[in-house]
């Protein structure tokens, strides 16, 4: 489909920040982000005609960010990448990681709330770590749902992979980065305030271990 | 009633689809029927829910001078 150019225009300067974000995020390096988005700007304004309508804008530039980064990496291997099969890479077990049920205590009734506690010293550095420490195409699947909210289907049309792959890898995606926040907040002694512990009960006796200040 | 009713064991499963609002609205019924009766369930959802605005608000809105630059260059010579 051709668009004008003041569409193509007001739709990238649109986007622009959220390009960025995702680019960042996947080459973890700000010069490189920049040489990602500026290479995807080119190819998407090279291959207008691929894209369907003008609603599929969003999900077909951020395709194109995607694959350029793809190529890119396959570039810098000199080896061809095939697409990661969710669960065969030794990620099973974080995967299956839920930081709720390390910290939920239901007997704690309405005195606390660890895990509400934990949210609210989670500090930006900590989730940018987390994020950054996840495989590539966990951290994609992270970034498009929860950052800048593409539904499954779009998630799907842009990484061209099934919707239950999305579903799936998202599940895992999360338990991962659960996983690593749970060993952030290790570092910094969170997690001997969130475990749970009945005879030694904190509560009763108004102390809280959980220290001033985030968690990375 | 004739509809089955959802365990927490089918919650959790579709936990994360209810997240992000990816769920039929007859899933979503079950599930939000599940959720107004197990207190478990129900604080895990709000946990998932929390934890994905957090993740969120890590989104930039805005562009870094030097990429916005470039790609106004770009643009122009197009």
């Amino acid at each position: 489909m051709r668009v004008s150019k003041e569409f193509f225009e007001k739709q990238v300067l649109g986007l622009l920040g959220a390009l960025e974000g995702v680019a960042r995020r996947l080459t973890r390096n700000d010069a490189d982000a920049e040489d990602l988005v500026a290479e995807a700007v080119s190819r998407a304004w090279r291959s207008l005609d691929t894209l369907e309508c003008e609603a599929a804008f969003r999900s077909w530039i951020f395709r194109i960010l995607n694959n350029a980064f793809v190529s890119g990496l396959r570039r810098a291997d000199a080896r061809p990448k095939t697409e990661p099969i969710d669960g065969e890479d030794g990620e099973g077990e974080a995967a299956e990681f839920s930081l709720f049920e390390q910290m939920h205590q239901p007997f704690l009734l309405w005195f606390g709330n660890p895990e509400q506690e934990f949210l609210d010293k989670l500090l930006r550095e900590d989730l940018e770590r987390a994020l950054a420490s996840l495989p590539e195409h966990y951290r994609v699947v992270v970034m498009m749902s929860d950052v800048e909210e593409f539904s499954y289907a779009e998630i799907a049309q842009t990484l061209a992979v099934p919707v239950g792959t999305v579903r799936s890898r998202l599940a895992r995606a999360r338990g991962a980065l659960q996983k690593v926040l749970w060993q952030q907040a290790g570092e910094r002694g969170l997690k001997r305030a969130a475990a749970p512990c009945p005879e030694h009960d904190d509560k009763a006796r108004g102390t809280n271990h959980i220290g001033k200040g985030g968690i990375g | 009633m004739t509809e089955k009713e959802m365990n927490c064991e089918q919650a959790l499963r579709q936990i994360f689809a209810y997240v992000d609002r990816e769920l039929g609205e007859e899933e979503r019924a079950a599930m939000q029927k599940h959720l107004h009766t197990c207190k478990s369930c129900f604080s895990r959802m709000e946990f998932e829910r929390l934890l994905k605005s957090k993740v969120g608000a890590l989104r930039d809105d805005k562009a870094t001078p030097s990429v916005s630059e470039r790609v106004k260059a770009l643009l122009r010579d197009f």
